[in-house]
């Protein structure tokens, strides 16, 4: 469970923005909001890659201000560059473990249906099928908050409705607290169980 | 396996004593490349010394005399040379004035002419004189000012005066047969001189090949081509002005540990033993009377000789120089 | 939106502790040797030098601007023509044009005069090797095949819908030029001019063999000349900090400058050919460049295989061989492993005042003149008692990685940035340390170009002559010095010899290397 506690930012003497948030466990909630209205600063924030003016950020009860990236108990998926292009799928997924372990690689890889393409490079995938190597890697760290910049933004409809699918059950069956943001309305529609909308620098249910 | 022979005859030298009866000492003897090479001078001297003085001689080549002083210089005290051979009385003065060289304490009284330096002994003398091909060059020059006035197709050789002994002997001829005009001669030399290379060797080497017309080396040279190769193409070219005279000496390291072994080595090398294997490898006339021995194919002196004063070359080695280069640039 | 930057880079404290202990130990060497010189001058008597500093300086930056000038018409022309061209062996020659950059230049010099000396092939032409023009000339052949080869990857990369565009526009060969070429390799021109110019500038093997006397020299020949022919280190000191203030000048002013990318990628399939006279042109510029380039090697070839025998049975030469092979080895490897050290380090850091002191001092060969290091850490060795030929390995070895250290940070630096910049969040994200991040993400993508690195660095110390030529050792030989004293001696079939082994050798290692490790990093991935 995530929760944000008017965690406040801004450049300048009065913060641009004020944020307060929940999202639960095995929920999928959804941020909403024009191009450019702070949603990459939240998950910035929540991350670990901003420091917020004010305000806690809790994760499952445990408040984590302080901790740097490297330690906040968070997963991400990017837009683009959510892999390393120069690697196969399967060593993508191996940097999800501290120790290599080519068993749990291989099961994380047979459950995104990605058997075969273990020693494929990442850079000759699809973006359906790099999506689906970063999920695997995701699955492989299980941090209880699983955050998702625009993900499906580069992927064709088909593709895009599959995944969105996955990351919906994966959520669920995991039970991550999983943030989208995304400014695409059928996402929303199709898997969000709450929804946020960011403007003015504040968050208002939906 | 090189690299540690170098520091144990480092650390040899450095202690100055043989390690054991059965260790040799080792005279270590810097000098020009063409002196040490399997056809010059070196090999016969060294096994003719080394037959009675129970050491071994090893050589040290530089490309010419003045950078062998120069390196002598430049190593300062862990410099491993003995002795340094193949300078010019040109140069005397200045290897003098490093304060590097001991009096050599030989008695100079048997050479063919008067010899006063006590820092340095003679051991041959040539005349400085252009080298040509008589086949490609059937006219060639007879004088600088002849030289000036061909065209510019026709290309010599000369070293560079900082680091060769030809090189610094051409300076001192010119100047000696010019005075004042020399800058004027100089420049007049620029577009025919195809390169001004490091060291005697490189030099001739390239006017061998056909690189050049002419190279400055010795009136002796020819005969090297006459005797030992049977080639009589090569001839000495006689300049109008006159011709200089270098005496080659040698001299001791005050820092050596083998002072002793080194006098004896340059004793040997004016000796009549010594002498007799000069002239046919280096090329050049012997100080001591051989008569007989001496080849005809060496020639007479030239006719006319121009008189070179050592103090006025040590004053003002630099200046001319300076000028030499300046001309030509 | 702009991003606290600092945390977008993984925190590498160790990296930055690491370049940061490189970047002063090279100033401090730098500074030693310096005052080594500076303490033995003190003392000297100036007896007057022979040493024109205007004129030099003078003499100095005309060879070099020429060289550039020349170099980079005969790059863009050269370059053009490969672009468009299609034939049968078309990698090779590339290859061979790329190979320029590491072909050590006394054998270059060597070849000019076998080809264009008087008793040369050509030698009926009369064309003039020694002086300002030969050397130009062997500076051009070098510098303007580097020039092609990167100009020509900046015109392969051109977008195929731009040339399809002006295909279908029907442009004329000139308008195309100006209109589609140009604008793609402009930006990378000041940058390899600045180069060009360094290595011109900086020049040594090769203005000392056919510079042809005091008219012709460069500033590091002159160093050369005071400490090893006059003995005036005052002089060897004073030209030395010009040398620096100058080389510092114009490594600053391009620094500024866009990096070049020495990517060497497959060029791109489709191509747009050009008609009638300027085809034939293309093949005309293409013919002459390889001829231009090919023809001194090749003659280096020819004349060194004639008296392979003696050179073979000499044991001076194995020796040589050898330590050439060993100090080669040895400076490589040292030279990636500060390389690594410095563009990790670099890429750790976002503050530019942090960036410019840790990656500075690896171009430092490119400003200080070899000569001069050689000179203060002989004269510095000296006064510790030890003997030059002791320590000279040690020397070589160091002086020859940190002189391809600049092309190896330039190889591999903007690797690491890359992965610091658009994949730091991911790192942090993912909680790698370093360590891992290099052994896991760096390693992979650095892998295929070490090999290109190492050939690099190993052809570089190869071919190397003025650190060693100041030590003139005797005991410790490398293959380029005992070219130049076979020259010296009057023995140029055997020096010719020489060269054409050390060619053949620098070809197989820059063939080798590179391949031995795309076939490593191939099997590991």
């Amino acid at each position: 469970m995530l929760a944000l506690d008017a965690v406040t930012f801004g450049y300048g003497s009065k913060p641009t923005y004020d944020f307060t948030m929940e999202a639960v466990a095995g929920e999928v909630t959804a941020i909403r909001g024009a191009s450019g209205s702070g949603k990459s600063t939240l998950l910035d924030l929540i991350a670990g890659f901003l420091e917020p003016a004010s305000g806690t950020i809790r994760i499952d009860g445990n408040t984590v201000n302080h901790l740097p990236p490297e330690q906040r108990p968070v997963s991400i998926l990017f837009q683009s560059e959510t892999l390393f292009e120069h690697l196969t799928a399967a060593r993508n997924v191996a940097l999800g473990l501290p120790h290599p372990d080519p068993a749990r690689v291989a099961a994380a890889l047979a459950e995104l249906n990605l058997g075969d393409l273990g020693n494929q490079r990442a850079a000759t995938l699809s973006g359906g099928q790099k999506q689906r190597v970063a999920l695997a890697r995701t699955l492989l760290r299980d941090k209880p908050v699983l955050l998702l910049d625009e993900p499906f933004s580069a992927l064709d409809d088909e593709t895009r409705a599959a995944t969105r699918t996955l990351v919906q059950s994966l959520t669920r069956k995991q039970k991550w607290a999983t943030v989208l943001v995304t400014h695409h309305a059928d996402d929303i529609g199709a898997i969000a169980d709450r929804v946020y909308r960011l403007e003015s620098g504040r968050l208002e249910t939906l | 396996m090189l690299r540690f022979s170098a520091i144990a005859l480092a650390a040899l030298l450095a202690f100055g004593h043989p390690a054991g009866a059965e260790d040799k000492p080792t005279l270590t003897v810097y000098t020009y490349d063409s002196f040490a090479a399997e056809w010059g001078p070196g090999p016969a001297l060294k096994s003719g010394f080394e037959a009675t003085c129970g050491c071994t001689v090893t050589y040290v080549s530089a490309e010419d005399a003045i950078s062998a002083l120069r390196r002598v210089q430049l190593e300062g005290a862990t410099t491993k040379a003995d002795a340094v051979v193949g300078l010019d009385t040109f140069i005397a003065g200045d290897a003098r004035a490093t304060g590097l060289f001991a009096p050599h304490g030989i008695d100079t009284s048997g050479l063919s002419f008067p010899w006063t330096d006590p820092d340095f002994v003679p051991f041959d003398y040539g005349y400085f004189a252009f080298v040509y091909n008589k086949e490609k060059t059937p006219n060639p020059p007879a004088s600088f000012e002849d030289l000036i006035k061909l065209p510019a197709s026709f290309k010599i050789v000369v070293m560079d005066p900082r680091s060769s002994t030809p090189g610094l002997g051409l300076v001192v001829w010119i100047k000696d047969a010019y005075g004042d005009r020399a800058a004027e001669i100089w420049s007049g030399l620029k577009p025919h001189i195809l390169t001004m290379s490091r060291g005697w060797s490189e030099g001739y080497g390239l006017f061998l090949k056909g690189e050049a017309d002419m190279a400055l080396s010795y009136t002796t040279s020819p005969a090297y081509h006459a005797l030992a190769e049977n080639d009589t193409r090569y001839a000495a070219a006689t300049f109008s002005e006159g011709h200089i005279a270098q005496v080659e000496v040698s001299g001791i390291l005050k820092s050596s540990p083998n002072q002793d072994l080194a006098r004896s080595f340059l004793a040997y090398m004016a000796s009549p033993e010594g002498q007799k294997a000069i002239p046919q490898t280096n090329w050049m006339y012997p100080v001591i009377d051989l008569g007989a021995e001496l080849p005809e194919a060496f020639g007479t002196p030239p006719t006319k000789q121009l008189p070179v004063d050592e103090a006025t070359v040590t004053a003002n080695r630099n200046a001319w120089i300076e000028e030499a280069l300046a001309a030509i640039r | 939106m702009p991003r606290s930057a600092s945390r977008v880079i993984p925190p590498r404290p160790l990296r930055l502790a690491g370049g940061a202990a490189i970047a002063v130990a090279i100033a401090l060497l730098i500074g030693t040797t310096f005052w080594s010189i500076l303490s033995a001058a003190t003392g000297q008597p100036t007896a007057g030098s022979s040493t024109d500093i205007g004129y030099l300086i003078y003499i100095t930056t005309l060879q070099a601007a020429l060289s550039t000038v020349f170099s980079l018409i005969v790059g863009v022309a050269l370059a053009w023509a490969l672009n468009r061209l299609r034939f049968p062996g078309r990698t090779l020659v590339i290859g061979l044009f790329a190979s320029a950059i590491v072909t050590p230049g006394i054998i270059v010099a060597f070849g000019l005069l076998a080809v264009w000396g008087r008793s040369g092939w050509l030698g009926g032409l009369g064309v003039p090797v020694f002086g300002l023009g030969g050397v130009v000339a062997a500076h051009i052949i070098l510098d303007a095949a580097f020039a092609a080869r990167i100009l020509l990857a900046r015109l392969d990369a051109i977008p195929e819908a731009r040339l399809k565009t002006g295909q279908s526009l029907a442009l004329s060969p000139w308008t195309r030029f100006a209109n589609i070429d140009w604008p793609a390799i402009r930006g990378t021109l000041p940058g390899l001019a600045a180069i060009i110019f360094l290595l011109a500038f900086t020049s040594f093997p090769i203005v000392l063999l056919l510079g042809g006397g005091p008219a012709v020299q460069t500033l590091e020949v002159a160093i050369y000349a005071a400490a090893r022919l006059d003995f005036d280190l005052v002089m060897a000191v004073k030209l030395a900090l010009i040398q620096i203030a100058l080389c510092s000048a114009i490594i600053l002013a391009s620094s500024a400058l866009a990096p070049i990318s020495t990517s060497l990628d497959r060029p791109a399939e489709p191509r747009w050919r050009d008609a009638g006279a300027a085809h034939v042109l293309q093949w005309l510029v293409l013919a002459l460049a390889l001829f231009g380039f090919a023809a001194p090697l090749l003659a280096v070839l020819a004349d060194g295989f004639r008296g392979l025998g003696d050179v073979l049975t000499d044991r001076g030469f194995w020796g040589a061989a050898l330590t050439s092979v060993l100090v080669g080895a040895a400076s490589a490897l040292l030279a990636l492993v500060l390389g690594l050290l410095i563009a990790a380090a670099r890429a750790a850091t976002t503050s530019r005042v942090a960036r410019v002191a840790i990656g500075a001092p690896a171009y430092a060969y490119l400003a200080v003149p070899a000569v001069a290091l050689a000179l203060g850490a002989f004269l510095f060795v000296r006064n510790l008692g030890v003997t030059p030929d002791a320590a000279a390995p040690l020397i070589v070895v160091i002086a020859n990685a940190l002189l391809s250290l600049p092309f190896v940070m330039a190889a591999l630096a903007p690797l690491f940035e890359a992965i610091a910049q658009s994949r730091g969040r991911l790192i942090r994200s993912l909680g790698l340390g370093g360590v891992r991040q290099f052994t896991a993400i760096e390693w992979p993508l650095l892998a295929r170009d070490v090999g290109l690195v190492l050939a690099l660095s190993f052809c570089f110390s190869l071919g190397d002559l003025g650190v060693i030529a100041l030590f003139d050792t005797q005991d410790f030989v490398t293959l380029p010095l005992l070219m130049v004293r076979a020259l010296g001696a009057y023995r140029t079939n055997d020096a010719a010899t020489i060269a054409a082994l050390m060619l053949l050798l620098t070809i197989g290692a820059f063939i080798t290397l590179p391949a031995l490790f795309e076939r490593l990093s191939r099997a590991r991935t």
